[in-house]
């Protein structure tokens, strides 16, 4: 007999686990680092254009499928994209990359995560608060991660035992399902994340002049390097690349957790308001309290010249050297670091819950097992992928994980959603399954932009990136020798991981024609 | 941050905090607005 499905308790819960899905750790060091990267005030332009031409777009094309397929009983891809077409035996197979996805960047994610909540321990107990250059907080990082033994740390150890505490309380939050556990935790976890953000935010904002001896340092010019608006750089496709990858990453559409968030709804539960209201949430974080955090605090205390270094060594550092050694400059440093680090991991568990839950709900509702039996065997396998990435971080194991899962997936998996879900179930019904039980009337130039814009500027960015990225990606350059068995052995067990969830996916419908259920 | 920054920046934020502040008031309502 098929167990009850899970629904979410309130509008306010799925609003605020999709929120808290989409703000990660993204929103507070990848944008002000793509950002900065970018030229600033010319980013932005094209990152508000992605938002309305693709983010919001997909956002709603995501919740809208989820919710259709969620009332054939399927709470993930594979299930929806055949819901919609059921005529096509291929198409649940692309349903998988809904699932493979999440679960390629929750092996690398998890273990990111860790570090935050390692170092939000540090701040507190003041372990790297004597540290006030560069290259030594660097030294730190590295051998935390066990990349190098030094004076601060002489193993892995630490960072295995904070990457258990955090994987159990992931494993923690997912055990009491929808309901009980992911919207629970959003709940509490947003409102504070929010709180921490704000209060460090005004801190950063009311810096003013911290070196007399510089005035041209100041806050107002450290918002000036994110929001002078540069027009001359729009011609440029590399930033508009960079700007809708952003978009992407930031909404997390594209992934296939919306999609299953999405599926505990019941059939006349609002998407339209909903989605729109969890991308406003999202934008609140990013671009309000993101923008006005790390750049601006760089740039008051490292300077202009400085700061398109930092800004290009990458978010970690940004994040874990960076930041502490700000903070460091200020009082209660390690108030101000705890909230930091804090604030980014809790960002990062309600990310990391959402990419659990697709792997999760597919063995729930494929499978007909309870929800204990299946977070069990997602803990288990899950533990032993993330050892991959703990192990062999220094072999370039997390950056390819991190194309495949959070690049390559991403925008293969949006392309294909909003074509099935304008083209071949057609933009008609489709815009009909957007508006049944909405809170909002979408403007109906949306439904153009649906059907052609977004599949349109979804083939560019494809285009342009197997161009410009992933040629030289898949050909290895760059990656030196010693390093290309580990890109090699990370590439042949991701084909492995597929095929096992694509093998899993044949057995599963088997299973519901031969025991009667229906298969759509 | 030049004049334009400012007001690029300021009507950004603005538009991104009224747009949060109506979808939150009509999710808490459960208002329709068709």
């Amino acid at each position: 007999m098929a167990k009850k499905r899970d629904t979410w308790g309130s509008r306010l819960g799925i609003i605020m686990a999709v929120a808290g899905s989409a703000v990660g750790l993204g929103n507070f060091l990848r944008f002000p680092v793509q950002a900065a990267q970018n030229g600033g005030g010319a980013f932005m332009i094209p990152y508000f254009i992605a938002l309305l031409l693709v983010g919001i777009p997909i956002m709603w094309v995501e919740w809208a499928i989820g919710r259709y397929g969620g009332g054939f009983e399927h709470s993930t891809a594979p299930g929806a994209f055949h819901s919609i077409w059921e005529k096509n035996r291929f198409i649940k197979y692309f349903g998988i990359i809904g699932i493979f996805g999440p679960l390629v960047i929750l092996i690398y994610y998890t273990y990111i995560e860790s570090w935050c909540l390692a170092y939000s321990f540090f701040a507190l107990v003041q372990k790297y608060s004597g540290i006030i250059d560069q290259s030594k907080m660097q030294a730190f990082l590295r051998g935390f991660q066990g990349l190098e033994r030094n004076q601060f740390f002489t193993s892995i150890a630490p960072a295995y035992v904070f990457f258990i505490i955090t994987f159990l309380i992931n494993m923690a939050v997912l055990v009491y399902g929808i309901r009980g556990g992911i919207e629970k935790f959003c709940k509490w976890a947003m409102p504070v994340l929010f709180v921490f953000a704000i209060i460090l935010a005004v801190r950063v904002l009311s810096l003013g002049t911290p070196d007399v001896s510089k005035p041209a340092w100041n806050i107002s010019n450290g918002l000036g390097y994110l929001w002078n608006p540069d027009l001359s750089q729009l011609k440029n496709a590399k930033i508009w690349l960079a700007a809708t990858g952003q978009i992407f990453f930031t909404l997390s559409v594209g992934i296939g957790v919306i999609l299953t968030y999405a599926s505990y709804l019941k059939k006349g539960d609002d998407v339209a308001l909903s989605g729109l209201t969890a991308v406003s949430m999202n934008e609140m974080a990013e671009v309000v309290l993101g923008a006005s955090i790390v750049i601006p605090a760089a740039f008051v205390f490292f300077g202009p010249m400085m700061i398109g270094k930092i800004a290009s060594a990458g978010a970690f550092d940004l994040g874990f050297v960076t930041m502490p050694l700000i903070f460091g400059h200020m009082p209660f440093s390690e108030i101000l670091g705890f909230l930091w680090f804090g604030l980014l991991f809790l960002a990062g568990v309600t990310s990391s819950v959402s990419l659990a839950q697709p792997a999760i709900a597919f063995l729930e509702d494929e499978f007909n097992i309870t929800r204990q039996k299946a977070v069990a065997v997602f803990a288990a396998v899950t533990f032993a992928l993330c050892n991959g990435a703990i192990f062999f971080l220094g072999r370039g194991v997390v950056d390819e994980l991190d194309f495949w899962g959070g690049t390559f997936c991403l925008v293969l998996f949006a392309t294909v959603e909003v074509i099935l879900f304008g083209w071949v179930f057609g933009i008609e019904k489709a815009w009909e399954e957007v508006h049944h039980g909405a809170d909002m009337r979408i403007p109906n130039f949306y439904k153009y932009i649906i059907k052609y814009v977004t599949p349109v500027f979804l083939l560019a960015v494809l285009g342009a990136w197997f161009i410009q990225k992933w040629l030289p990606i898949i050909r290895m350059d760059g990656v030196s020798g010693a390093n290309r068995p580990y890109i090699m052995a990370t590439r042949v067990g991701l084909s492995l991981l597929f095929l096992v969830l694509a093998i899993m996916v044949k057995v599963a419908w088997g299973r519901r024609e031969r025991s009667g259920r229906r298969a759509r | 941050m030049t004049f334009f920054g400012w007001v690029f920046m300021l009507v950004s934020w603005g538009l991104i905090l009224t747009l949060a502040a109506v979808c939150f008031s009509r999710v808490l309502k459960k208002k329709k607005i068709d």
